[in-house]
């Protein structure tokens, strides 16, 4: 028997009720129209995810407006009967690999409500690691506290490296 | 120019000049220089110039002029052929193909030999079906111009058509010897040879007819077609083991026509379920990627046999993700038998799968893809509603729903279950959502407007149309410009129910007008399938565009006016009425 089929596939202005039809049931917080108009221009930052040929996931990511070195994923979930597939992997992997791939980025971030511990040992297989908590972070859901979950991209290097990438 | 009033020598090459400008469609110069004859006060009236200006301002689109002008140009030399030709080519251009005919005629009692009207002649005889008068200009065009290709193939086209057979087999086979084989690719000699296939065939000389595939096969590039046809005579005329032999390597060719698969049924003279059982078994195994067999194989099985082999039949497509599989096996709910072993076992699936990720509670192993109960709650959907069960129907729907929220099939198929129950309003909204979810979707955009109309939602329906409709233009206008009658029939059926007798009659008569416009447009293949020797397509397309009138487009159409029209005789509008209809109108 064939293997079921998982790709990325793009956001577009044709698709992008889809988008928000899985967000509402995948997260307690709604987004704004905002929200999705910036995803509509975020390009590869942002993907939806298939599932032999039906979308059952999603990542939105943005570049931080205040520090253009780090990447802050704005959601990143899945269908409940479509999880522990290694759809969230594919996803997380595809942007960690643009990162990489761009080499301007310091760091990458996210937010994530203090009790999932599902989530927190997701991100914490793939480098990243508590570095805050912030109070009363969400507005209507409970536990309102969130953790910041970061991983580092590149450490001090030496001068010379730098200048072996023609920076 | 052979005329009662010929024109001196200076007059003659103005109005050769006329002629030549006519054929470059230099109208403008070509009306200047009939001036120059016309205002010389002797040949005023001068007929073949007369007509001659008339059918150039007919290209100019001053219809009423060139009439005017042409008649003009006939009363005054009516023993004309150019005069006579004149008024026949502007009678055509105004789709008055009988009156064209006339003039033609008489334009070839003047001018006997001549090709150019000739042809113009047996270009409208064909269209209008006058056969006789056909097969007669064929035969002067063929005595006239024995050489052309074109003379051999209209002339034995015209007994063809007249089933006058053999003889059309005779001219076909003269033809065919004047020919040189060559051996490169030769498609339209190819194509000959199948027309000539064809008239045997339709001769009813079944024996004569493979005689002559048997002859040329070599020289028929459409191996296909030589396949199928061996199949087809050679099972009319009961040589079962031969006709075997053609459907075995058909079905080698292509695994997925299930035609192949019946009529080897046919050749092998199967009629005992068992026995047709067992033959597509040894396809399926022969070919176990092949969906035809498997699917064929269902039809001839019961009972307990028919539980294992559709179980696994539906497990595949479950396992895959088959969004028609309902669709695929509908035509087995006919037996309820089988509608009640299938409905136990996908039942059954439901709660294996939720428990243990299996289709069945024994199984173990690799689990099926999380998409498999979907599909099995999209399945019992579809079931349920085509039994009329709508409550349960929409239980599965929503349970589907629930699971995977953004499967756009599944907002189809909840329209559905509205629309079969009778809410075309419910109905509509779910269509609507599907279409939201994918707005790059054009078949569920044409769904969603469809449902619209249904529940009389015109300018809705226009609406969702004209996310596909050229912009700058109006939807309606456009769809009617592409001929869009699904739409069209559902937008006067709608009109129809809300009492707006005008819009709908409106709606009946463009669908109307597309039948005539196809029909119209036969004209240019009359040249084109000659030229290009697609005989055997333009046959068809002949025998086509004699029945077209009996598609249920027009059938539809034709219906609703019928009603609309009968509704107005017994109770013509008053003027409330008319001005009611008015403002509830555009």
């Amino acid at each position: 028997m064939t293997r079921p089929k998982i790709e990325l596939g793009d956001v577009t202005p044709h698709n992008i009720k889809q988008l928000k039809r899985l967000n509402t049931v995948v997260f307690p917080v709604s987004y704004n129209e905002k929200f999705y108009k910036d995803v509509l221009e975020a390009g590869e930052l942002a993907k939806l995810a298939y599932y032999n040929d039906i979308v059952i996931g999603a990542v939105c990511c943005r570049i931080d407006p205040n520090n253009g070195r780090k990447l802050y994923i704005m959601t990143l979930g899945c269908l409940s009967p479509y999880r522990r597939l290694g759809i969230g992997s594919m996803m997380l992997e595809h942007i960690l690999n643009y990162v990489e791939k761009d080499g301007n980025f310091d760091s990458i971030y996210l937010h994530v409500q203090l009790n999932n511990d599902v989530a927190i040992d997701f991100y914490k297989k793939f480098g990243f690691e508590i570095v805050e908590t912030k109070q009363h972070y969400y507005k209507r859901i409970e536990p309102a506290d969130a953790y910041v979950l970061q991983k580092t991209l590149r450490n001090k290097v030496p001068n010379g490296e730098e200048h072996k990438d023609g920076k | 120019m052979p005329s009662c009033n010929p024109l001196p020598p200076k007059e003659n090459s103005l109005f050769k000049r006329i002629l030549k400008c006519y054929e470059h469609k230099q109208y403008k110069n070509g009306l200047k220089f009939a001036k120059q004859i016309l205002t010389n006060p002797k040949y005023a009236e001068h007929g073949e110039t007369l007509a001659m200006k008339g059918l150039t301002l007919n290209c100019l689109g001053r219809k009423e002029e060139a009439y005017e002008y042409v008649r003009r140009g006939l009363r005054n030399d009516l023993k004309s052929h150019v005069c006579w030709h004149v008024y026949g080519l502007l009678q055509r251009s105004d789709k008055k193909y009988d009156e064209a005919i006339k003039c033609y005629r008489n334009a070839l009692k003047w001018e006997h030999d001549n090709i150019q009207i000739m042809r113009d002649l047996s270009l409208l005889q064909i269209q209008m079906r006058d056969l006789e008068g056909y097969r007669e200009t064929r035969y002067q065009l063929f005595m006239l111009r024995p050489t052309q290709r074109a003379s051999w193939i209209g002339f034995a086209m015209a007994y063809h058509l007249l089933h006058d057979f053999d003889m059309a087999c005779n001219i076909l086979e003269a033809f065919r010897k004047t020919q040189q084989v060559t051996n490169s690719y030769d498609f339209e000699h190819s194509e000959l040879l199948l027309y000539q296939s064809m008239v045997i065939q339709d001769s009813g000389d079944l024996e004569e007819a493979v005689k002559h595939l048997d002859r040329f096969k070599e020289q028929i590039h459409d191996k296909l077609t030589v396949e199928e046809t061996y199949g087809a005579l050679k099972l009319k005329l009961g040589q079962y083991n031969e006709a075997m032999k053609h459907y075995e390597s058909l079905i080698e060719r292509n695994q997925e026509n299930t035609l192949y698969y019946n009529k080897l049924v046919e050749a092998k003279q199967l009629t005992n379920n068992d026995d047709i059982f067992q033959l597509l078994t040894h396809y399926i195994s022969k070919y176990p990627k092949a969906t035809v067999p498997k699917r064929l194989s269902l039809n001839y099985v019961s009972g307990d046999q028919f539980r294992t082999e559709i179980d696994k039949y539906l497990r595949h497509g479950f396992h895959k993700g088959v969004p028609p599989l309902f669709v695929n096996l509908r035509s087995l709910y006919s037996n309820t038998e089988k509608c009640k072993i299938i409905q136990d076992l996908v039942e059954s699936y439901v709660e294996a799968l939720s428990k243990t990720g299996h289709f069945s509670l024994q199984d173990e192993g690799e689990v099926e893809p999380a998409s498999a109960l979907l599909w099995v709650y999209h399945y019992l959907a579809q079931h349920y509603d085509h039994l009329g069960d709508t409550m349960k129907a929409l239980n599965y729907i929503n349970a589907a729903i629930d699971h995977t929220p953004t499967l756009i099939e599944l907002f189809v198929t909840k329209g559905r279950i509205y629309k079969h129950a009778g809410d075309v309003l419910e109905a509509y909204k779910w269509l609507d959502e599907a279409q939201s979810l994918d707005t790059a979707d054009r078949y569920i955009n044409s769904k969603c407007a469809k449902y619209m109309l249904r529940a009389n939602l015109i300018k809705e329906a226009e609406e969702t149309c004209s996310k596909f409709t050229r912009e700058g233009v109006s939807a309606m206008e456009n769809l009617n410009e592409m001929q869009c009658m699904w739409f069209q029939t559902e937008c006067a059926l709608a009109y129809q129910r809300l009492g707006r007798w005008g819009d709908t009659l409106k709606k009946c008569h463009e669908v109307d007008r597309h039948f005539s416009e196809i029909i119209e447009d036969q004209f240019d293949f009359h040249t084109y399938c000659m030229r290009k020797m697609t005989l055997r397509s333009y046959v068809r397309l002949l025998r086509l565009e004699d029945v077209l009138r009996s598609h249920p487009f027009y059938y539809t159409a034709a219906r609703c006016a019928i009603q609309v029209y009968l509704r107005l005789h017994d109770r013509p509008c008053t003027l409330d009425s008319e001005q009611q209809q008015q403002n509830t109108g555009k």
